[in-house]
């Protein structure tokens, strides 16, 4: 019986003893071979370079993550060296951003100069075609204020202290400047709600088709004023869609969303990049915004009665949108709203 | 006048983080903002090496480039401090900075950036020197009291040394020469006597009289 004992007590020391080596096997270098070859490095290092401690300056450079006690994001790289790769490029990018939207505003000014607001060649009928539904320019005027809250708000931001600062002062931009960060933090939310709607709602009028090549050809007869027939939507028009709405919204829209929520762990290196994208499309809108906002105002006129009214004249539609006059004429469009009469019996 | 710097001694920092715990308490920093934090190369391999950093008081700062109010400014002794009342908490800087010092308080609703924050060496911001406001805003102007950063007062090991760039320069280049010949250590000049052969190879013909020796401060 107490043989027994002893025997059992010798086979659990020998099991402990077991399990005690195969731990310290598992921990050994021996059994990860990179870490065992970078100890083994280190080791010589400091046999041979006792007070060389080059690899340790090259990691500090290196942004890599190392150990900290302090918590928090990214607490453990020591430097990050990205951050003077997104400053040597945004502050040029910035430069060439505003001056090409100056350049835009002079050009929009010389040509409203030169060329004055594109009328109507033929008295107008007097019948109205309706053009946009309410819930469409609904939608459009959502996009429109909310855009242009961004876009100015953000110009306030990237450029105010070159152009504004010196003009009002430091306290007063201050708060010109706190509150664009705080309507562009919040409105930029409503046009990642609204800019889908938008782009589903009119991606059919958009869709590019042959005579749209002959349009463009001719730049809608913008310099050389004579007609060229577009559908609803002109190949400008649709051009100013993809290029302004779909591919620098969306961007503007994802990108913005990820600049908005930093409380998600994204990286700093992920904002600098985001943030270089978002200023890129947010020009490129703002520099095609400035020329639609134009030509859908002071540069034609009726444009603007048919966003604000959603009717348009006859005369105009065929002036400037004769397939779709056809099409609404023939009873083809009927699903776009062609009701021709039906505008008498509202006021304009 | 005296051009402020920091500088770590990568040598003696053991990593106690009494500069963190003293910046915190010193200057009443916010939750979830920590002015200072040690970090630590080849954790646990041989060659490791620990490292206190906060704001470096560059001279072409990099925050001061990019902020979009101009906020920053540098002061007279070269120490880049900011304005909290024209912050507008956009993180610019924070992109901007190799060290990670800017931070936000992010207690608003979707970690909304408050008003920017970091390390001021102790020099408070611009309202009046050691007035309630400034304390509230930026924590101890200890510059203004003749003293010098907490975090670098409180270092147990003289490791992270906060002054004039030239004086901190010189101590730093002093202890590199004696470097690695023991003499360096506390109380090993007053207990075993200075070396008496100078020895070849650089710097061994002058071993330097190590300030930290004689029990003063470095």
């Amino acid at each position: 019986m107490r043989n027994d004992l002893i025997a059992v007590a010798r086979s659990l020391v020998l099991l402990a003893g077991l399990a005690w080596v195969g731990i310290a096997a598992a921990q050994s270098p021996a059994l990860n071979p990179q870490q065992a070859e970078q100890a083994k490095q280190q080791v010589m290092q400091q046999r041979v370079q006792p007070l060389n401690n080059q690899p340790v300056w090259s990691a500090v450079r290196s942004g890599e993550p190392q150990i900290t006690g302090v918590r928090g994001r990214e607490t453990n790289v020591l430097i990050q060296p990205e951050g003077q790769t997104w400053r040597a490029a945004r502050v040029p990018l910035a430069a060439v951003g505003g001056f090409l939207f100056a350049l835009t505003l002079v050009a929009i000014a010389v040509f409203y100069v030169w060329r004055g607001p594109i009328s109507l060649k033929s008295p107008p009928t007097g019948r109205m075609i309706e053009r946009f539904t309410l819930v469409e320019r609904a939608v459009h005027w959502g996009v429109a204020i909310t855009f242009v809250t961004l876009a100015l708000t953000g110009l306030v931001v990237t450029f105010g202290k070159a152009v504004l600062l010196p003009l009002i002062g430091y306290t007063l931009f201050s708060w010109l400047a706190t509150l664009s960060k705080w309507l562009h933090n919040f409105v930029g939310l409503v046009l990642v709600v609204l800019l889908p709607i938008m782009i589903v709602m009119f991606l059919r009028t958009n869709l590019f088709r042959a005579y749209d090549w002959t349009w463009l050809k001719k730049a809608g007869g913008m310099f050389s004023r004579t007609h060229v027939p577009a559908g609803k939507a002109n190949a400008g028009q649709k051009l100013l869609f993809w290029l302004m709405v779909v591919a620098s919204g969306i961007t503007l829209c994802v990108t913005g969303l990820i600049l908005d929520f930093p409380n998600f762990d994204q990286t700093r290196q992920t904002m600098q990049i985001t943030n270089i994208v978002h200023m890129v499309a947010a020009m490129v809108g703002t520099i095609l915004v400035a020329g639609h906002i134009y030509l859908g105002t002071i540069g034609m006129r009726g444009a603007l009665d048919a966003m604000r009214t959603g009717y348009v004249d006859e005369t105009w539609a065929k002036e400037h949108h004769e397939y779709w006059y056809n099409e609404v004429k023939s009873g083809k469009s009927a699903g776009e709203g062609a009701v021709p009469l039906a505008a008498q019996h509202r006021t304009v | 006048m005296a051009r402020m710097k920091f500088l770590c001694d990568a040598e003696r920092c053991i990593e106690c983080n009494g500069c963190v715990t003293a910046c915190k308490q010193e200057n009443d920093v916010p939750w979830g903002v920590n002015r200072r934090r040690v970090v630590t190369i080849n954790d646990g391999v041989p060659g490791e090496r620990s490292i206190s950093v906060a704001c470096m008081h560059c001279s072409d700062a990099p925050c001061m480039a990019v902020c979009p109010v101009d906020c920053f400014y540098h002061s007279g002794e070269g120490l880049v401090l900011h304005d909290k009342d024209l912050c507008i908490g956009c993180g610019y800087c924070f992109y901007a900075c190799p060290f990670g010092a800017p931070q936000f308080p992010q207690a608003g609703a979707f970690g909304v950036r408050g008003k920017m924050d970091k390390c001021t060496f102790c020099a408070g911001g611009p309202e009046v020197d050691n007035s309630e406001a400034e304390f509230k805003k930026y924590g101890r102007n200890r510059l203004a009291e003749g003293k010098l950063p907490a975090c670098a007062e409180m270092c147990s090991t003289k490791a992270l040394l906060a002054g004039d760039g030239n004086t901190i320069a010189d101590i730093f280049r002093q202890r590199a020469t004696v470097r690695g010949k023991g003499s360096e250590v506390w109380g090993w000049v007053t207990a075993y006597g200075r070396p008496e052969a100078p020895k070849s190879g650089p710097g061994g013909s002058s071993p330097a009289p190590a300030a930290p020796a004689q029990g003063g401060k470095s």
